[in-house]
């Protein structure tokens, strides 16, 4: 069973964390409060549209956006029973590679590249591991091993043009990996990678996953990659989390209106052009302005008074299974759409 | 759907190479396929594969290095694409590009975008094009005061219904769709899929649909050609494809994209394949393919597979038995 470990130690909390952007033109308020917790071994899956904020968030939990512009509002990033809202930047460095690690969407610009791919790596580990230099090498050598590279002893004096953008990817996975973290963010691991080549990285993550019990958050805007990888999925929209769940309750029983259109307007498998694809008519909200009530209001079919004027509670509709909708209150008129599938 | 005299282009023997320091880039590789009236041809393949190079030469953006491409006007007569017959055929066969960030000029107005095409091909006079502009947003889902914007005011799915206005503006019959959705967000795509349709069966249109994503091409193609390397390998209809793939590479592609269903994802035997594409750049002989294909005999490495009909699909493979 996935994510069934019996030592379910907590490694990250997230409590109603809230990033605004001061620009000239205003604040945009980029992520409004969000909360998710993360266990060992597990796989959280951020889903949601370009500018939702699930990248923010991701950086946030790195501090790896500048502030300023950049500003944590409120609430707080609990990382191994400390709270890091408050940790300076020399804490930061420690923080980062230790127990978080990153692995980015462009593997072609996050590699230096006038340095060999060994020396990258063993600076990496230099500086967070007291080795000696052929201590290091020799690490950087089994890390390469680890993420699957064939001739490890040749490929570290090789410079990052020499590799092609998979083997970049699986190098940046290696160096994220140098200092065993508890928790690693993969933001948009696969989608400058071709399909044949993202099965091949989503393949070794779960290997390593495996291998290392390490927490992964994985934040993408393709449900395929999140079907095949995560135990939870957190669904967001306008800066707030909407859905949260487990893999299935999302997948086969979504309850906010907005994840129901998501995973409907996905043509699947044994579908063909006499059935129409479901759209969602409209735009997402702009977050200069974010709207009072629920982000999705204008463009959700259900949507009543109600919800242009309070934002929705967390509803629940399972165990772990939490939906922010107003369809779900006890007094709600209307035939409930959480529940049918 | 595959009817003889339907043909709207037959693309004969047509390769494309660029000239580049190490040698020759062959883009495109010998391409033998006939494109009906009014269907849907996918063309999937991956990054760097040629199709996107294959597309821009069916309109005409490239010369083919070798081979021919021959349209079939309305009467039946074939006109072979050359420089001679290139300006008219232009007003047949329309691009709609992938970046709707970077392919619409950022100092002209909506309105100048999408009137410039009729107007290089002399087409109604000035207050009817006015007119045709604001039909053509309309079509497309826009508005009549949209006209006197300029682009970096629409967000990325209005800019690619710019695009398809623009494309439609001198009434082709042909139309390329270059990975049209791949830069837009998934509740976006639908409604752009969506309009793509409609279209088609409004205006009787003939599409070839280039993607990488495996899923939408199958919702809306008739026919599905695998490209690897500037080849075709596998050519069939939509159903037939993935009911019954055939070519190890079409196998692999497909059984390496992920779907959005949990309990099948877990039950799928994914086929992993190793390595990366090889560089087009001076390829060896024999099958494109042979260096990653876990079926390869010693024939793969010495010839290179015909395209022929096995199975009812068109396969270039020599491990597949025609039963």
């Amino acid at each position: 069973m996935k994510g069934m470990d019996v030592r379910m130690s907590k490694v990250l909390e997230v409590n109603n964390l809230q990033v605004s952007f001061d620009t000239y033109a205003g604040e945009v308020q980029a992520v409004r409060g969000v909360s998710f917790e993360l266990e060992e071994g597990e796989v959280l899956a951020i889903v949601g549209e370009s500018g939702c904020g699930k990248s923010v968030t991701a950086q946030t939990i790195m501090k790896l956006n500048p502030m300023p512009p950049a500003r944590i509002k409120d609430g707080e990033i609990i990382l191994n029973d400390k709270d890091i809202v408050q940790a300076t930047e020399k804490e930061m460095r420690q923080i980062r590679g230790n127990d978080v690690s990153m692995i980015f969407q462009d593997p072609m610009t996050c590699l230096n590249p006038t340095m060999q791919i060994g020396k990258q790596l063993v600076e990496a580990i230099k500086n967070h591991r007291k080795l000696s230099k052929d201590e290091a090498m020799e690490e950087a050598i089994r890390l390469l091993k680890l993420v699957n590279i064939p001739n490890p002893e040749q490929r570290i004096k090789q410079y990052p043009h020499e590799f092609s953008g998979g083997m970049r990817q699986r190098v940046m996975i290696a160096m994220a990996l140098s200092c065993e973290p508890k928790l690693l963010i993969a933001d948009e691991p696969t989608t400058a990678l071709d399909v044949t080549i993202q099965a091949q990285i989503m393949d070794l993550l779960q290997e390593i996953k495996e291998k290392t019990n390490t927490a992964i958050i994985l934040i993408t805007h393709d449900l395929g990659v999140v079907a095949s990888m995560a135990d939870r999925v957190a669904v967001m929209y306008a800066g707030k989390v909407v859905e949260t769940g487990t893999s299935k309750d999302i997948f086969y029983n979504p309850s906010h209106p907005y994840t129901k259109a998501l995973l409907k307007s996905l043509p699947s498998t044994d579908m063909d052009r006499s059935t129409r694809l479901v759209s969602i008519p409209g735009t997402p909200p702009d977050l200069l302005n974010p709207p009072v009530g629920c982000g999705f209001a204008s463009r959700c079919e259900h949507c009543m008074k109600i919800c242009h004027e309070v934002y929705p509670y967390q509803f629940d509709v399972d165990e772990k299974h939490v939906s922010a909708c107003w369809l779900l209150h006890d007094d709600c008129p209307s035939p409930k759409v959480g529940g049918e599938k | 759907m595959a009817n003889a005299e339907n043909k709207l282009l037959e693309i004969k023997n047509v390769s494309k190479h660029f000239k580049v320091s190490e040698g020759r880039l062959k883009a495109v590789v010998d391409v033998n396929l006939d494109i009906f009236k009014g269907e849907t041809l996918g063309l999937v393949g991956e990054s760097g594969c040629g199709k996107s190079t294959f597309g821009k030469t069916l309109v005409g953006i490239y010369n083919p290095t070798k081979g021919t491409v021959l349209y079939y006007k309305e009467d039946g007569t074939p006109m072979e694409i050359n420089k001679k017959t290139l300006f008219s055929y232009s007003k047949m066969a329309q691009i709609i590009f992938q970046d709707p960030y970077s392919s619409l000029d950022p100092r002209m107005t909506v309105a100048d975008i999408i009137e410039e095409g009729m107007i290089i091909h002399k087409m109604y006079d000035k207050t009817r094009r006015k007119e045709r502009v604001f039909e053509l947003l309309e079509l497309v889902g826009l508005n009549r005061e949209h006209a006197s914007r300029f682009a970096h005011e629409f967000s990325g799915g209005q800019r690619q219904r710019i695009g398809i206005a623009r494309a439609l503006a001198i009434e082709p019959e042909f139309i390329v769709c270059d990975e049209p959705i791949s830069a837009l967000d998934v509740s976006i795509q639908s409604q752009i899929i969506n309009l793509l349709h409609d279209l088609q069966k409004k205006l009787n249109l003939t599409y070839l649909f280039i993607a990488h994503d495996l899923n939408i091409v199958k919702y809306i193609s008739d026919r599905i050609a695998v490209m690897y390397l500037g080849n075709i390998v596998e050519l069939a209809s939509s159903k037939d494809l993935y009911a019954n793939t055939l070519h190890p590479y079409s196998q692999a592609l497909l059984s390496a994209v992920p779907i959005a269903d949990p309990d099948k994802e877990t039950q799928k035997k994914r086929q992993i394949l190793e390595g990366d594409v090889p560089s087009p750049i001076n390829t060896p002989k024999g099958c494109p393919f042979a260096g990653r294909c876990p079926y390869v005999m010693d024939i793969c490495k010495q010839e290179k597979p015909p395209l022929e009909m096995k199975q009812g699909h068109l396969v270039a493979c020599h491990y597949v038995k025609d039963k």
